[in-house]
């Protein structure tokens, strides 16, 4: 569903690689959890995924598409919510919505019931005629999760999802993924708290220093780590 | 004091961007290199109009030296300078004071609001004294030399300098800021705010101009008896002047002859000036916090039910409708890039209509004029098209399409709508602003000169179509160096190089088409520079449009390295 083949990027300084020869392969129907230490290359990985950086040298392949090949495509197969979502002050929430929903072509009636839906589960219903200005920042981040699901994208793309939320909208954004691999699709999300990774995910990508030193089940990471130690441990000695 | 300078200072680093640029010097050298390009090409760029500018005074002064009418120089000089300050100050002014972000962090602090006011406000002179220095002290130093001036007279015209940009500056940031907290009371929106500045300038000014000719002499003031006024009698041209701008009669007296009484007109000049600057800064006092407070509420919408919500996602829009309507919202919106864009097209047709009506053609000589349109047709043409291009050229609308989402354009990068679709959706909005000035514009015309609808089709085509390849250019220089790092919506236009690259660039081009195609017109035959015209203006679009098409996709990869 979603493949990554010997990935690498730099920023201006040349001789430091943010992200260094990355590959693993996220299946259809599975929670993939991208973990690592703060500085570790998530972010930078996740904006190669979703084009708004260009890999040094590596390729992407997004459901099939080759995402430098066919740009435009690869974009249709997933949707993408950053970390700090930085939206449109000035635009109001269903403005922002109704944005979405065209940009991506959804049709009427499924982008009324979705975005129903949506809204009742993050329980932003009542602000969603305000300006986006006005909004808290866990507010933004819901209405970017709303407006990311109203295409029900084959890769549900989320950098640090569970930072600025409170703990019910996290449980409901779980639900979520849940039912979205439930239906064959994926779910791709980074994170820096273990737990989260350890709880919700089939399997998981540890890197450290821009360099996957981890990729498999929690299973297979411990049996490799020889100890029945929590992923904490383990993920506290691999990246020392 | 000590605090009014270290604020600022701050105010001035803060609208330059001084630290960022320092930051990139070590941090971001591509950055900075660009950064420094822009410091030393822009005065290179503008060198040549500095030398034109002072040729031109040069030529003025002895032009009315050998019409015995030198002693009007300074007040033409004072009039010039004056009249650009204000014009540019609003600008000034509604950017530091009203639509830059600093106060949020400033007014919890126990700084007295005096300090602000005072600091705010001398973070403004210090670019008007730069720019009245350009102005002004050429036009003291031409004056100067050309009667043979001693010391007396160079120490009397810096204080004269000094009075220069306060006066004009103090009155119009009192008068914005009394017109500001009566928009902010009623609680409406950015937009309107804005358009309320503009009408109460516009009004002031009316007023004001409406009060001078009626002050006249009895009869109407018109051009021709203007003209001849100016040629004979010495006082009579500076009494018009002096209606307008009372304190340029003290300045010409205080400084066309120095005698004793030239300092106490100059005296009498620094204190005019030090009250309107205390004016200005009691009426800060009484509004100013209390309106940006009250402006910085953000007005929630009411709560829409199951089927308002329905009805608000609407049917569904083509990917380029969704993406004009995004881009002229947000233009609308947010009330610099509202200034900046799109008030032109109500000001520029404003001043047609207002000097058509100030200057009072009388009823023969406009005949005469329409007798000589219509044996030129061409150049009045011509002259339209410019116009109607100059809304679409100059407003760079498109040229910070990219930079005005700021950090929030990862969105337009990461969704999935075509090159073109992007083409077609950002240049609409574009057109359509431009469409507008177009609009007003020959309304404003119409009430005075009543044009052909056979005029009027031919120009408006096109000045649309001469247009399009200047703002696809905005658009190409966008996407290859937005700004979007920016934490104050103003810096996406104010510090964005692409604007003044594309009004240049634009200007030329607009000079140059119009320059060939009407010659070409005027000499050979008509039909074939309007042909001309289309085929250039159409070639150029399509190649810019390709480019962009061919390029954007690729362009969205680098817009964060
Ligand atoms: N725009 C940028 N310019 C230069 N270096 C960057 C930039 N963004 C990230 N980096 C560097 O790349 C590395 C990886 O950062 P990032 O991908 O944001 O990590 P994570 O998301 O895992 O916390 C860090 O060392 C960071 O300093
Ligand atoms: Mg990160």
């Amino acid at each position: 569903m979603l493949k990554l083949e010997h990935i690498s990027k730099t920023y201006g300084n040349k001789n430091e690689k943010a992200v260094d020869d990355v590959s693993f392969e996220v299946h259809p129907g599975e929670i993939f959890g991208f973990v690592g230490p703060n500085g570790a290359g998530k972010t930078t990985t996740i904006k190669m995924i979703v084009s708004l950086l260009a890999p040094n040298s590596g390729k992407i392949t997004i459901n099939g598409i080759d995402n430098q090949k066919d740009i435009l495509g690869a974009k249709k197969q997933f949707s993408y919510v950053p970390d700090t979502p930085e939206l449109f002050e000035k635009i109001k929430g269903i403005e922002y919505l109704k944005f979405m929903a065209d940009v991506f072509q959804v049709p009427i009636a499924e982008r009324r019931e979705r975005i129903e839906k949506y809204l009742d589960i993050f329980e932003i219903k009542n602000a969603v005629n305000d300006p986006i200005g006005s909004f808290s920042h866990g507010m933004k981040q819901k209405l970017a999760l709303v407006g990311a699901l109203i295409h029900d994208p084959q890769v549900f793309i989320l950098d640090e999802p569970m930072v600025g939320l409170d703990p019910k909208a996290s449980f409901e954004l779980k639900k979520i993924m849940r039912d979205h691999c439930a239906r064959g699709r994926s779910v791709f999300f980074s994170t820096h708290v273990l737990d989260v990774a350890e709880k919700i995910c089939d399997r998981i990508a540890i890197i450290k220093k821009g360099k996957i030193i981890e990729v498999g089940t929690m299973a297979e990471i411990r049996e490799k780590a020889g100890s029945q130690e929590s992923l904490e441990n383990i993920f506290l000695e691999l990246t020392e | 004091m000590k605090e009014i300078i270290s604020l600022t200072r701050l105010f001035i680093n803060e609208s330059l961007g001084v630290s960022l640029f320092f930051y990139n010097q070590k941090y971001n050298k591509k950055a900075f290199y660009k950064q420094l390009f822009t410091l030393i090409i822009v005065p290179v760029a503008l060198i040549p109009a500095f030398f034109m500018y002072v040729s031109v005074m040069t030529a003025t002064y002895i032009g009315l030296s050998m019409i015995n009418q030198s002693t009007v120089f300074l007040s033409i000089g004072y009039i010039l300078a004056t009249v650009l300050i204000i014009v540019f100050g609003v600008m000034y002014i509604l950017s530091e004071f009203y639509f830059s972000d600093n106060m949020e962090e400033l007014i919890p602090l126990p700084i007295s609001q005096r300090k602000l006011i005072v600091a705010k406000f001398f973070s403004i002179l210090v670019f008007e004294y730069i720019f009245a220095g350009l102005i002004f002290i050429p036009i003291l130093i031409i004056y100067g030399v050309g009667q043979g001036m001693g010391p007396l007279y160079v120490l009397l015209s810096v204080f004269v300098f000094l009075t220069i940009p306060v006066l004009p500056l103090s009155l119009v940031t009192g008068v914005i800021m009394l017109i500001m907290q009566s928009a902010s009371l009623k609680g409406r929106k950015d937009m309107l705010q804005i358009v309320f500045v503009f009408l109460g300038i516009a009004v002031i000014f009316g007023v004001q101009i409406w009060f001078t000719s009626q002050l006249g002499n009895g009869d109407e003031v018109d051009f021709q008896l203007l003209m001849n006024m100016m040629l004979t009698s010495n006082e009579g041209f500076l009494n018009v002047i002096g209606y307008v701008m009372p304190t340029s009669f003290l300045m010409a007296w205080a400084l066309n002859k120095i005698t004793l009484m030239s300092v106490v007109w100059v005296g009498a000049l620094l204190a005019i000036t030090f009250l309107s600057g205390a004016l200005m800064v009691a009426i800060g006092e009484r509004v100013y916090i209390k309106s940006i407070v009250s402006g910085k509420m953000i007005k929630k919408g009411k709560q829409l039910n199951s089927a308002q919500r329905s009805k608000a996602l609407g049917k569904k829009s083509h990917r380029a409708m969704a993406v004009f309507t995004m881009d002229l919202r947000l233009l609308l919106r947010t009330p610099v890039y509202f200034f900046n864009n799109v008030s032109v097209v109500i000001i520029a047709p404003l001043c047609v209509l207002l000097s058509f009506y100030f200057i009072e053609i009388p009823p023969e000589d406009l005949q005469g004029m329409q007798d000589f349109f219509r044996e030129m047709p061409i150049l009045i043409n011509y002259l339209l098209i410019a116009f109607f291009i100059f809304f679409g050229g100059t407003s760079a609308t498109t040229a910070t399409t990219f930079s005005r989402e700021g950090k929030a354009s990862w969105l337009t990068r990461m969704i999935p709508v075509t090159a073109s679709d992007q083409i077609v959706g950002r240049t609409g909005v574009a057109l359509l602003i431009q469409s507008l000035g177009i609009v007003f514009t020959i309304i404003a015309i119409q009430f005075f000169f009543p044009l052909a609808l056979s005029t009027l089709v031919l120009t408006v085509i096109l000045g649309i179509m001469g247009s399009l390849p200047i703002l696809l250019f905005g658009l190409f220089m966008d996407m290859n160096r937005p700004l979007l790092n920016w934490d104050n919506p103003q810096k996406a236009i104010k510090n964005n190089m692409n604007v003044v690259i594309t009004l240049f660039v634009g200007m030329a081009y607009t000079g140059l088409l119009v320059g060939v195609c009407g010659l070409l017109g005027y000499f050979v035959n008509p039909f074939l520079g309007y042909g001309l015209f289309m085929l250039i203006s159409f070639g150029i679009s399509i190649v810019f449009y390709k480019v962009i098409s061919n390029r954007l996709e690729v362009e969205f990869l680098n817009f964060e390295s």
